[in-house]
């Protein structure tokens, strides 16, 4: 169909095209320059955005490779950027993974059961959720202190501890569940508990097949929260080897001496696992799922 | 195939302090065919769901084949059920909505296959097993939600008003599938409708509820076959539930009371006869005269006729409905004519009521027994 359009159309198409480039230049501007950084020679954060001398120094050196300089000297890799690479995909993995069966089932009941407080339980989560976690670091220090008297692989230091650690953000996702279990209408368990289902099989074979795209999304979400979180994980890990990546990045900028190249390399690096997720997440998130199963 | 029994079954959402079913007793026998019909709010989908497990019952026994079944689970009633809302699931092809207890079951592949073929073959879905609910039209998938509940052999097939969601067309064609479904397996059935056509021909018993009044003892007004609602309402509320357009209501006194005939005086001053027993009630007792608009006759008078105006018509082509205005009338006072071409509203007319297809209530709403309607077989 072709609606009537006005005469200047093609003039305000197009300044809205210029805006949105511009709009998008200045979105991407800082991610230029953190890859402009990690390819200079030497280690300068102000310069053209186009390196003069391009080296992969620094790409070497984050890679734990020993980089070979002009005058024939061997600079070793300061830091095991790699192991801090797996230590983050390890623990953002695995809390993502079990924020996404607690919060599902936590949702689950929260949408479909009915208890004494649900309604005081659920505002009593957001609230809670809203003071920083960052407050509560003496708290998260000295419990995981005491833990690991008796849980050494949950104890400080652990990789264990960080991602146990990681749960508490999860109310924010209990409710973006429960909300999209809330559209998914009630009859199809009913039917499904009429077919013979007992609960625990309609909410796996019925339920949440259909809650696929939210499941998706809460566990990006989780899982970016995770790779980018530095407070708790700089408090709770010490040892060079079990350090996140982003706790890590923290070892260039020392006070005499900023390594912005070795910085920005680890930087780009930490995106990788991100954009992988994302890219694997993201053909589960389509619409139209539950169409077509109810009417009414 | 089972016995569904219902005995003093009540159902309350606030631990007693106001009631939706109170005091319901049935008997389904086995392959019977049972409609529950009444108004919005009666209560009627609360029983059916109670019956299927998705209710609990708040007092009372509900026994399926014997075993009393109140505190099993729905999965274990061995029940089936058709919604509404279709409820199928949409992630899942034709094929495996109705495969899905059975594989819950552990059921052998063999089997699972034999039971949804007979199935798609019953309700002619094999052309569409592949297919996902949303690919479907609103028949065909009501036609996937009965499948799914003939491959489970439920020793009851309940329905939650299942052709409510459907066109007309559609409606009148699923209503004879489900009727010839019906005469080929023979299962229980227990229906819900608010659709009088619906229970009135799928039905061989109804039973009509009512929204539970303040302080009425039960909701359940009356149980019978289809003709015997039509004919001989126990009450008021069945009288004026059952036919369509309802009953015409008058009040009056009884003039002469007798075992055959009665002569009810109008507050109008007019007199009408009725063939109904009322040897029981005494004259002066306050009463309600009943008429169906299909037994009323425009412009004759055998002297059991009143006069009215013609307020509103209504023209449908086979026939026509005249609203009058009486006195005595609740509501309106519909005629059905056969043709109204020549009559305009605001013009006088005259209606015979004629005795025999009079029905009489007395103050508490129970009828008095009709002496010239047609018996009805029990």
């Amino acid at each position: 169909m072709a609606m009537v359009q006005p005469r200047n159309l093609k003039y305000r198409v197009w300044s809205a095209r210029i805006v949105m480039w511009l709009f998008l230049l200045i979105i991407l501007f800082p991610f230029f320059m953190i890859i402009s950084v990690s390819l200079r020679t030497g280690n300068f954060a102000t310069g053209s955005l186009i390196p003069q001398n391009p080296s992969l120094e620094h790409w070497y050196l984050a890679l734990g490779i020993p980089w070979e300089n002009a005058d024939g000297s061997i600079t070793q890799p300061p830091f095991p950027v790699l192991t801090w690479l797996w230590n983050s995909i390890k623990v953002a993995i695995t809390s993502s993974a079990l924020i996404l069966i607690l919060a599902t089932t936590g949702a689950y009941a929260f949408a479909r059961l009915r208890f004494r407080f649900k309604q005081q339980m659920l505002t009593a989560m957001m609230i809670l959720q809203m003071f920083p976690a960052v407050l509560a670091l003496v708290a998260i220090y000295s419990l995981f202190d005491k833990i690991g008297d008796y849980i050494p692989w949950l104890g400080l230091d652990s990789l264990g501890s960080v991602t146990i650690a990681y749960l508490g953000g999860m109310a924010l996702h209990i409710w973006l569940i429960k909300g999209y279990f809330e559209t998914i209408d009630n009859s199809l368990e009913e039917a499904a508990a009429i077919d013979g289902a007992t609960p625990w099989q309609a909410f796996r074979f019925v339920l949440l097949p259909l809650s696929v795209p939210i499941l998706a999304v809460v566990f990006i979400l989780a899982f970016i929260a995770s790779i980018a979180e530095y407070p708790v994980a700089s408090v709770l890990l010490q040892s060079m080897d079990n350090l996140t990546l982003a706790v890590g990045s923290r070892q260039y900028l020392n006070p005499q001496n900023y390594l912005w190249g070795d910085f920005a390399a680890a930087a780009v690096l930490s995106g990788f696992p991100i954009t992988i997720i994302f890219l694997a997440c993201q053909r589960w998130i389509v619409g139209g799922l539950t169409s077509g199963g109810v009417k009414g | 195939m089972a016995e569904v029994r219902l005995v003093n079954i009540a159902k309350s959402y606030d631990q007693g302090q106001t009631w939706t079913l109170k005091d319901i007793n049935l008997n389904i026998g086995d392959g019977e065919f049972i409609a529950f019909i009444g108004p919005s709010g009666c209560g009627k989908s609360t029983l059916l769901r109670m019956i299927c497990g998705l209710e609990d019952i708040t007092s009372g026994e509900l026994s399926i084949d014997g075993e009393k079944v109140n505190d099993w689970p729905p999965n274990e009633r061995r029940v089936g059920m058709v919604f509404q809302s279709y409820a199928l699931y949409p992630h899942m092809s034709v094929a495996e909505n109705m495969a899905f207890g059975l594989k819950l079951a552990r059921a052998q592949k063999s089997v699972v296959d034999e039971r949804v073929d007979e199935a798609a073959r019953i309700l002619q879905l094999q052309a569409l097993l592949e297919r996902k609910p949303k690919a479907m039209s609103g028949g065909q998938r009501q036609r996937v939600a009965i499948g799914r509940s003939i491959v489970q052999q439920p020793r009851v097939f309940l329905f939650d008003e299942p052709l409510s969601n459907l066109d007309v067309a559609l409606r009148v064609q699923m209503r004879q599938e489900i009727a010839r479904l019906h005469r080929r397996l023979k299962t229980t059935s227990i229906y819900v409708t608010h659709d009088q056509v619906e229970a009135m021909t799928l039905a061989d018993q109804i039973v009509v509820l009512s929204p539970l009044a303040q302080g009425a003892a039960s909701n359940l007004e009356q149980v019978g076959k289809p003709l015997e609602l039509y004919h001989h309402p126990a009450n008021l509320f069945v009288a004026g539930f059952i036919g369509s357009p309802k009953m015409n209501f008058f009040d009056g006194v009884i003039e002469k009371n007798g075992e055959q005939e009665t002569h009810v005086r109008l507050t109008t001053g007019e007199t009408l006869k009725a063939c109904v027993d009322t040897s029981k009630a005494d004259p002066g007792s306050r009463v309600v005269l009943g008429i169906r608009p299909e037994h009323t006759l425009a412009e004759t008078d055998n002297g059991n006729a009143v006069d009215g105006r013609i307020e509103a018509l209504e023209r449908l082509g086979a026939e026509s409905f005249i609203y009058m205005g009486h006195d005595t009338i609740r509501e309106h006072f519909i005629v059905r004519v056969e043709d109204s071409l020549r009559r305009e509203e605001g013009s006088k007319i005259r209606i015979e009521l004629s005795p025999e297809h009079c029905y009489l209530f007395d103050a508490n709403g129970v009828a008095f027994r009709r002496t010239r309607a047609p018996e009805i077989d029990q």
